[in-house]
């Protein structure tokens, strides 16, 4: 029998990291796609570099920014009582950081795509930025919204380099689905690492596919 | 009464292009902002609706200030009591007719209004709609009905009909006609067809290249000489047509059609499509009652 | 439409109707408007102003006196006939100026309307508009 937790600390981390990337996107993809400030270039490369660059380099440098032996490091664990490496927390903190563009980008696209001049009207009617950023922006993007929040949960699962950079491989802890398939195949237990692969790979086929159905609307026309 | 006074440097396709414009606007009139696309008619709206910021001016409107440039006054849009319907309607997709309305509420407003606007404007048997179920002509109505729930100080419409046919857009002038008169708003609308101008408005103002080139009644500013005629009517001609040694003119009048007889002079100035006035004394037409 | 210009000579008024002289030349025309020079800026004796009526409501006489209401008249010359099927378009020069008169080709026929032929041209006092 396969040992069940690896799956569950990944989902447990997976949501997470999506819940707290939802409520930190949302603004900074609403200030990229109206912001006119000569910063942006430099702000959406930020935000998007994780794309591109090995999670490695990112669990690398969070690892010795967090290390105890560092200020920093020091400081949080003395003051704040947070050590980030080799822990949930820590892992949680890489996961939002590594997968932020894949929340950020669909939210910004969606922001960028509405007639900006439903946002003029709102003002216009005497409705404040935040009453139109919640009654009139953001309902009018939940196509984008659930992309964003299916990316981020899916690339959240799809995660390596980074958690075994700076989380390590601590059951319960930091142990998540892909290190422990891994470390299955490492000591040879291709039936394990198979089940655990093949519980992923229907799991997240079944999230992007309800996506896919969602957003084209053929389970609104199926229902009809 | 209502001030605006307004300067700003505006980047247009032909280059960089001045808007100075100064206009009193009586209140409860009706008042158009008439000239060719890029002339600068929007952005005056805009500018009065606080969505673009004037270089320098003013904007007082019942003594109360909007702008004022050199004291740094500038109430923000949501501060404006302004309607504003947009050349693409600008509806909230995410909500029925009837929501759309009752969004527009003010804190602590009398729903009432929403009925009472639905109604005017004949929106019942839509309200449970969205509006990407919505004709043109019919998302334009909802705007409009949208653009009065507040009871706005100055309503304006910018080109609200050059997207819908001419039957559809005499029954839109129409509707705007009657909340006009009904909430005595004062009323600026975009146009560029001369017999809506004449149809709708008090009073025209002609803007070329970002100035008030004439401004007034418009049938005086529209027709170069006055005529005594008492008949009068601004129409399009649909047709020319030779017989004899005559021409038939056919002229769309609102949703009319009138056939004029013309001479070789005057159909040599006279093309169709062309804007027309039409005169006759008082002392012709015949008045039978209808029953 | 046949545009003539002169400047008005006198101007009766009652309640919103005037009775408007307008001297052309050494002619006066006479015209009847719902306006009064309250109403009408151009409405001021001295003022040049156009006179406007149409071609087919210009009416011919042949022969020196008529015993008609019209006051409004001038003499003229055929210049030019144009013939259709049913009517007929007279160029007609006068003193005042060319004028056009459009009339239907029986009538014509019967006055025996020849070019270079003498005739009066009459306009109805509530057929002619005035313009600035």
């Amino acid at each position: 029998m396969i040992d069940w937790q690896p799956l569950l600390l990944t989902f447990k981390l997976a949501l997470i990291t999506t819940c707290l990337l939802l409520v930190i996107s949302i603004p900074i993809a609403y200030w990229l796609a109206y912001t006119k400030s000569k910063i942006k270039p430099i702000l959406e490369t930020l935000v998007s570099m994780p794309l591109v660059l090995p999670p490695t380099v990112l669990g690398f440098y969070l690892l010795i920014a967090f290390s105890p032996a560092n200020t920093f490091g020091n400081w949080l664990d003395t003051y704040m009582g947070l050590r980030l490496i080799f822990s949930f927390e820590g892992v949680l903190f890489a996961s939002i950081l590594y997968s932020l563009p894949f929340m950020v980008h669909p939210i910004q696209a969606g922001f960028s795509n509405l007639n900006s001049t439903i946002i003029e009207a709102s003002y216009i009617l005497g409705k404040s930025k935040t009453t139109t950023l919640f009654k009139v922006l953001l309902p009018n993007i939940k196509p984008s919204l659930l992309t964003g929040i299916v990316l981020a949960f899916a690339h959240t699962i799809g995660e390596f380099g980074v958690v075994l950079m700076i989380g390590g491989n601590i059951p319960g802890k930091t142990k998540v689905a892909s290190i422990a398939i891994y470390d299955e195949v490492e000591a040879l237990n291709y039936t394990t690492a198979n089940w655990y692969s093949i519980i992923l790979f229907v799991i997240t086929f079944s999230i992007l596919l309800l996506v896919y159905l969602i957003n084209g609307g053929y389970l609104k026309r199926f229902w009809k | 009464m209502i001030q605006i006074a307004l300067q700003k440097k505006l980047s247009a396709a032909t280059g960089e292009m001045l808007l100075d414009i100064n206009m009193q606007i009586e209140q409860g009139k009706l008042v158009t902002l008439y000239g060719s696309s890029g002339a600068g008619k929007t952005s005056i709206l805009r500018m009065i609706a606080g969505l673009l910021q004037a270089d320098t001016g003013t904007i007082t409107v019942h003594q109360k200030t909007w702008l004022n440039t050199s004291t740094g006054i500038c109430l923000k849009p949501q501060q404006r009591k302004i309607g504003f319907v947009f050349q693409d309607y600008a509806l909230f997709p995410n909500m029925t007719v009837k929501e759309n309305l009752l969004f527009a509420l003010e804190k602590n407003q009398d729903k009432q209004i929403v009925k009472e606007l639905i109604e005017i404007i004949e929106l019942e048997d839509l309200q449970n709609r969205k509006p990407n179920n919505l004709s043109g002509g019919q998302k334009q109505r909802v705007a409009l009905a949208r653009a009065l729930v507040r009871k706005p100080e100055i309503l304006m419409l910018d080109e609200p009909l050059s997207a819908l046919d001419k039957k559809m857009r005499i029954k839109l002038q129409d509707y705007i006609l009657k909340v006009h008169k009904k909430f005595n708003i004062t009323t600026l609308l975009i146009s560029h067809d001369i017999s809506e101008v004449i149809k709708m408005s008090d009073t025209v103002f002609m803007i070329e290249n970002g100035k008030i080139i004439q401004q007034g009644n418009p049938i005086e500013v529209f027709t170069t000489k006055k005529v005594s005629g008492k008949f009068q009517f601004t129409g399009e001609v649909i047709d020319i047509k030779k017989e004899d040694v005559i021409y038939i003119v056919t002229v769309l009048i609102g949703t009319n059609f009138v056939k004029i007889i013309a001479e070789e002079n005057e159909i040599q100035t006279i093309t169709i499509g062309d804007p027309v006035l039409v005169a006759s004394k008082a002392f012709n037409p015949l008045l039978q009652k209808i029953n | 439409m046949n545009t003539l210009k002169g400047k008005i000579a006198s101007i009766k008024t009652n309640q919103s109707l005037s009775l408007v002289t307008i001297q052309i030349e050494e002619l006066f025309f006479n015209t009847i408007v719902i306006e009064t020079p309250d109403t009408a800026t151009y409405l001021k004796i001295g003022e040049p102003i156009t006179i406007l009526f149409k071609e087919t409501e210009v009416i011919i006489g042949k022969g020196s006196e008529h015993h008609i209401s019209i006051q409004n008249k001038v003499m003229g010359t055929i210049i030019k006939i144009e013939k259709g099927e049913l009517l007929c378009k007279l160029i007609i020069n006068t003193k005042i100026g060319k004028i056009i008169a459009i009339l239907t080709l029986d009538a014509s026929n019967h006055l025996q309307l020849e070019v270079n032929e003498k005739i009066i041209v009459m306009i109805k006092t509530t057929e002619i508009m005035l313009s600035q």
